[in-house]
């Protein structure tokens, strides 16, 4: 300050300055309570970005281990810490990573982070899930490097696999708000039902022909069960039963969800379960709707 | 003199033997059940799985005050859960994770949850109370399975279609 006092010309710029930002902080709204609840609502229809979250620890503060053919990562810290976290990210930064995969700094995201998928999230509930994730505590922790073991994997390999082989959905203009189309929306986008549930190809790209007819090979070793509507090796259960399954974890026969799938059901700040009914029962209704495929998981 | 001690040292050294076989007996715990812990245990979450849907089924059927009996045995189920995963008891056909015996604790925590849970839900069934009995089965198949089932088995690969029940 006694600098400041000193110069004259100095403290006239800090004065501009702060005016200057002044309708910079006047525009910059807290976002209203509604729009807080959409973007918990659309968090909870991802299964709470569970990845993000080391089970029983603090939510969204990442370091959750996926092991791949490239070699391991770590999930991120996505809670709005300055430091470790997203704090520091602009909405629009926050929106490319979830979206298109890149760090504000160009890098790519490795896509264990479902960005090919993501893709297909309507503007409206990104902007309200990007307002949520700013809302929720900052925990101070440090991301984890990955560790990649394929050689020139993020300079060469990674771009050539994305032009070549991921899938990209595309973002409704509006979102769709009942029916099928808004199951196909929740099955599709949002949920990324698909990145667990449709087997991959050798490429290891979804193999969207044979969409969420199950995958032998799932997530931490898991065998992801086929819930096409087919027959014999498919999802034989009614729209009620798959909307209560979803709502509860309660399957028709007595068993109760567990593994990755109890997960995104329980969620974490929110899951699948704090989706409305009509909601369950939309995306129910797609399920039933969608090309029945012989896939036959497990023994 | 002589005869006497030996009869006294025979009668001492048959007590003892006694006592030993007579503990050996003693310390021998009655299995119930095949003796196969992976069968057994599989065969005790079929039936808790049963009488779960059987709770689903008579609270959707408007008969929530029905459920005391499932319940109960849900609460005494729970009870021999820890005592069906030995050690060392993980086979091809067992869907139990490596993770239960290295967080023993946990999981016995657990199994405690689903007894006191049920044990809960049995009491609301006593006492009549319907509402009560249909607010706790909302949540409980996440709340006192799920949280055995989510960290500690490998989900089934195949979603099985409703049996028919008797």
């Amino acid at each position: 300050m006694g600098v400041l006092v000193r110069s004259p010309w100095r403290l006239a710029l800090a004065l501009l300055i702060s005016l200057a930002s002044l309708p910079a902080l006047a525009f910059a709204q807290a976002p209203s309570a509604a729009e807080l609840a959409r973007g918990k609502y659309v968090f909870g229809a991802t299964g709470g970005c569970g990845c993000h979250t080391v089970p029983k620890g603090p939510a969204n503060a990442g370091g959750r281990r996926y092991d791949g053919p490239f070699g391991t990562v770590y999930s991120s810290n996505i809670t709005p810490d300055k430091e470790t976290g997203i704090g520091g990210w602009t909405d629009e930064q926050i929106s490319t990573a979830t979206r298109l995969g890149r760090r504000p700094n160009g890098e790519r995201l490795i896509p264990v982070h479902p960005y090919t998928t993501f893709n297909g999230m309507a503007a409206d509930d990104l902007k309200a899930l990007v307002a949520f994730l700013r809302s929720v505590p900052p925990v101070k922790r440090a991301n984890q490097p990955k560790k990649i073991s394929v050689p020139m994997f993020e300079s060469v390999f990674l771009p050539a696999w994305l032009a070549a082989f991921a899938p990209r959905e595309t973002a409704p203009t509006a979102v769709p708000t009942s029916g099928v189309a808004r199951g196909e929306y929740l099955v599709r986008a949002v949920g990324h039902c698909g990145e667990c549930h449709t087997p991959r190809t050798m490429t290891m790209a979804t193999d969207n022909t044979r969409f969420l007819a199950g995958n032998p090979k799932g997530p931490e070793d898991s065998e992801v069960p086929n819930i096409t509507p087919d027959k014999t090796t498919g999802l034989q259960w009614s729209e009620e039963e798959i909307a209560d399954y979803l709502g509860t974890g309660n399957k028709p026969d007595g068993d109760v969800a567990g593994g990755l799938m109890g997960e995104v059901i329980e969620g974490t700040l929110a899951g699948y379960k704090d989706l409305s009914k009509a909601d369950r029962l939309a995306i129910a209704q797609y399920l039933k709707t969608i090309p029945p495929i012989k896939n036959k998981i497990g023994k | 003199m002589t005869l006497r001690l030996a009869r006294t040292g025979v009668i001492l050294g048959s007590l003892v033997a006694l006592a030993v076989v007579g503990c050996a007996t003693g310390t021998k715990t009655t299995t119930i059940g095949t003796g196969d812990p992976v069968a057994d245990r599989q065969r005790l979450m079929k039936n808790v799985g049963a009488n779960w849907a059987d709770i689903q089924a008579k609270v959707k059927a408007g008969a929530p005050d029905t459920v005391a009996v499932n319940a109960e045995a849900l609460s005494l189920h729970a009870q021999r859960i820890p005592s069906l995963f030995p050690e060392g008891s993980l086979t091809d056909k067992s869907k139990a994770k490596p993770d239960i015996w290295q967080k023993w604790a946990e999981f016995q925590a657990a199994a405690k949850n689903l007894e006191n849970r049920a044990g809960t839900l049995r009491d609301q069934a006593v006492a009549k109370d319907g509402a009560a009995v249909t607010t706790t089965v909302q949540t409980f198949g996440r709340d006192a399975c799920g949280t055995c089932h989510t960290p500690f088995r490998v989900p089934p690969p195949q979603q099985q279609p409703a049996q028919p029940r008797s």
